[in-house]
């Protein structure tokens, strides 16, 4: 039995990963000591006790409650349906009286964990009582004897059995149905009917069809639970699946409903950079001296004040000017881009975004102010799909920004450098190139096609440092990643 | 483990009684998370906005328990040598002093520098001892002779070396002080660790790991008008009830800074100061201040103060 309990919270365990909740074997562990001390008799109590060991933030909380729901809910396997059809065939009213409390604790019973063992087998006895013949295979006697926990019980250990905990897609369903009705014993039942019919007489034919009604009772309640596991095991998976995929795939092939699990990917993206590049750490070598620090520090240089320690600290963050081509061409592209750089804003404070389709417009205020979709769509408005001139836009930088530009900063371009045959005013970059830490150019395009058409990467490349081709979110991430990198 | 008053622990809703004895009302997830914490031995991290009773938790389970609980309070730049250990700089010095004068008896009859060294080596280290050792909070509590509470509070607010300098003591209840050795908690009288968080920057998982976690929760009106009975008791039921109802109504708007159950309690005194008997929207404007920190949610609030006033008049 204990053994049984471990392995219902590995389960459990498993379906809460597939929730994204991070829970590691150690967790998992304690969850098992947390049971051995609380055990299963108060659900609520059971559900705040793993919810306190095994969720760790609000929103994981949250994912826990509703996996912990589905995962403990027998409800589903109502008896109230069957009770209406047993009151059918029965067709006597004074049974009423005696079958409704039953079915009610039955239920409670289901809830924690199979209780009402008891309640079933009194039903059970009544049943045979009015029919006088009784079932002889394993799985119609169950079925007949109206115990809804000891079904569900079968049920669940069948379906640990074929393992329908590795349904990963929708067309599985009927697979695992019939493996798990095999597993609960549906060959012997079928046998048994199939004898029952053949051998005739009254009772017998009555018997046969009660017992294939439950069948067919039983394989809806298996199919239940079926596509309960597959929402449990396979849905999320499923989700980790599309994502990766989506990581890869070329932003101007996204459709727009792809956007919203962008926009989840691009946070999750955002935030782990966050994470990673919000603990770097260089000291300062001016300010308080920290005196304690130092004393301690100097000890083993027999006190002599050798190796100094200062008080402040600071992260060090790159100073970033993102300038966006949001014409027509590749408005896909920049749309990531800029929906990356507003998720950035807490890990990049001193990030200044621009816009342009030919005149250039500053939009980090916009950004600040309002949230990602008005953002992104006024931003499009503003700038957005016009005819792209790259000379316009350089000249419009040097005009207002170039001053800003110092030996800290890093200028992003993301663009085609399609001009339209003007004039490309690849001088301007070159004073951004002399003045600015870095000039990385993103293009979303293949590299084969840079100096094809209109396109003046040629005369852009040699004044920049890096350029890149940039056209899924994984180049996105890589090449912020980076930046972050060079920063410190 | 075994701590006096262990029997206050032995199960949830004792310990729910036990807590509102001492006028802390908490819900059941609150009773359970001391329940585990103290039969799995675990820390626990408690996050929840500003005000909602973290540290309060920490200080009524050292009372309950008759325990002493010693607080480490985290800040920026906080580190071993003020939550460890600290060498007695001092008396190293004036001992070395000590030393100087008494150097010749000590080497006297020792011939050559070989066995002169040989000699003062008998002396061992003595300087980095635990006569010289000071200890901090966090030795404090492990080294506690009948076991203690010891409550990290706000351990957002260190740095992410501090953090990875805890991990030790959290999951081993030892520390290690690379001069003597490692320091073990008596195994029967483990520290009641209880870390708080107001979520100014993500704990790291490593933590996270190793302790219970626990997220309390601005109180629903009932538990709120509980707490304040319990911490105010002279307010009379009605006030009370709007009070609540009132508070409630302003955690929906959207505020800088929603008021916390302190500020209720606190509001709930103001007004027993100023023998109010019922709300009105001009006691309630004369006193906005007490709940509301910005001058941007007064005059946000005072907008719509009649309508918020009305409808907690008429709730109750």
């Amino acid at each position: 039995m204990t053994s049984m309990i471990d392995r219902t919270v590995v389960d459990f365990v498993k379906v809460l990963r597939t929730a994204e909740l991070a829970v590691s074997p150690a967790e998992t562990l304690d969850a098992m000591r947390a049971l051995n001390i609380v055990g299963y008799q108060d659900r609520q109590f059971l559900k705040n006790s793993l919810s306190i060991v095994l969720s760790k933030t609000p929103d994981e909380k949250e994912a826990f409650e509703t996996c912990f729901e589905s995962f403990f809910s027998f409800d589903k396997f109502s008896p109230a349906e069957e009770q209406q059809e047993t009151e059918q065939q029965q067709g006597s009213p004074e049974n009423d009286d005696e079958f409704d409390p039953t079915s009610e604790q039955e239920e409670g019973g289901g809830k924690s964990g199979g209780q009402g063992m008891g309640q079933g087998g009194g039903g059970a006895e009544e049943a045979s009582d009015d029919e006088g013949l009784e079932p002889t295979s394993k799985l119609g006697k169950l079925i007949l004897a109206r115990d809804t926990s000891a079904v569900m019980l079968a049920m669940v250990e069948a379906g640990r059995e074929v393992h329908v905990n590795e349904i990963v897609v929708f067309t599985q369903k009927g697979l695992y149905t019939r493996k798990i009705m095999d597993a609960m014993g549906l060959p012997e039942l079928q046998d048994e009917i199939g004898t029952l019919q053949d051998e005739g007489g009254n009772e017998r034919t009555t018997l046969a069809g009660k017992l294939t009604k439950a069948r067919d009772r039983l394989r809806d309640k298996v199919r239940d639970y079926v596509e309960k596991q597959f929402f449990l095991h396979a849905d999320e998976s499923g989700k980790q699946l599309r994502e990766e995929l989506l990581r890869k795939v070329k932003l101007s092939n996204l459709e727009k409903r792809n956007f919203k699990d962008v926009q989840e990917i691009v946070f999750k993206m955002a935030k782990k950079l966050i994470a990673v590049h919000s603990k770097r750490r260089k000291q300062f070598r001016r300010g308080h001296l920290d005196i304690r620090k130092t004393l301690r520090h100097n000890m083993q240089y027999d006190g002599m004040f050798f190796d100094l320690h200062w008080k402040s600290k600071k992260i060090d963050r790159p100073k970033v000017m993102c300038i966006c081509d949001v014409s027509g061409s590749v408005s896909n592209y920049s749309r990531f881009l800029l929906m990356f750089l507003y998720s950035l804003a807490e890990v990049l404070p001193k990030a200044r975004s621009f816009a342009f389709s030919s005149d250039l417009g500053e939009v980090t205020r916009l950004f600040a102010q309002s949230d990602l979709e008005e953002a992104m769509a006024k931003t499009m408005r503003d700038y957005g799909n016009g005819s792209t001139d790259y000379g316009q836009m350089l000249l419009d930088f040097k005009k207002n920004c170039m001053d800003d530009v110092d030996n800290k900063t890093t200028i992003i371009i993301l663009g085609d450098a399609r001009n339209n045959y003007g004039d490309p005013q690849s001088g301007i970059v070159k004073e951004m190139y002399d003045k600015a830490k870095r000039v990385i150019w993103l293009n979303p395009e293949p590299k084969m096609s840079w100096t094809v058409g209109d396109a003046e990467m040629n005369k852009y490349a040699p004044c920049c440092h890096q350029t890149e081709v940039c056209n899924s979110l994984m180049h996105l991430e890589r090449v912020v990643s980076n930046l972050l990198r060079s920063s410190t | 483990m075994s701590i006096k008053n262990e029997s206050k622990l032995a199960n949830v809703e004792v310990i729910e009684r036990n807590f509102e004895a001492l006028n802390y009302i908490c819900n059941p997830q609150i009773a359970t998370a001391v329940f585990l914490a103290y039969h799995l031995e675990k820390p626990i991290l408690i996050e929840g906005p500003p005000g909602v009773g973290k540290t309060e938790l920490a200080k009524t389970t050292a009372e309950m328990l008759d325990l002493e609980c010693v607080r480490l309070q985290c800040y920026e730049g906080l580190d071993e040598s003020k939550a460890i250990y600290e060498w007695k700089y001092g008396k190293q010095l004036l001992y070395t002093q000590v030393l100087k004068e008494t150097l010749s008896e000590i080497l006297d009859g020792a011939q050559g520098l070989t066995q002169s060294v040989d000699k003062l080596h008998e002396f061992g280290d003595i300087f980095f001892s635990e006569q010289f050792l000071e200890p901090r909070p966090l030795l404090k509590a492990l080294k506690h002779e009948e076991g203690c509470v010891l409550l990290i509070d706000e351990v957002d607010k260190s740095d992410h070396e501090f953090e990875s300098l805890l991990l030790e003591m959290l999951s081993d209840f030892q520390l290690s002080i690379p001069e003597i050795g490692t320091v073990k908690a008596n195994p029967n009288r483990k520290p009641l660790v209880f870390l708080t968080s107001n979520n100014t920057r993500e704990i790291s998982d490593a933590l996270k790991r190793r302790c219970l976690h626990l997220y309390i929760p601005f109180p629903d009106a009932d538990l709120e008008s509980k707490i304040v009975h319990a911490r105010v008791p002279e307010v009379p039921e009605k006030l009370r009830s709007q009070l609540v109802a009132f508070i409630q109504e302003l955690r929906d708007m959207d505020l800088k800074k929603v008021p916390a159950i302190s500020e209720t309690i606190d509001w709930a005194r103001t007004l027993i100061l100023l023998h109010s008997e019922t709300l009105d929207a001009d006691l309630v404007r004369q006193t906005l201040n007490v709940i509301l920190k910005f001058q941007e949610d007064i005059e946000h609030v005072e907008a719509e103060l009649q309508g918020v006033t009305n409808r907690a008049l008429k709730e109750t």
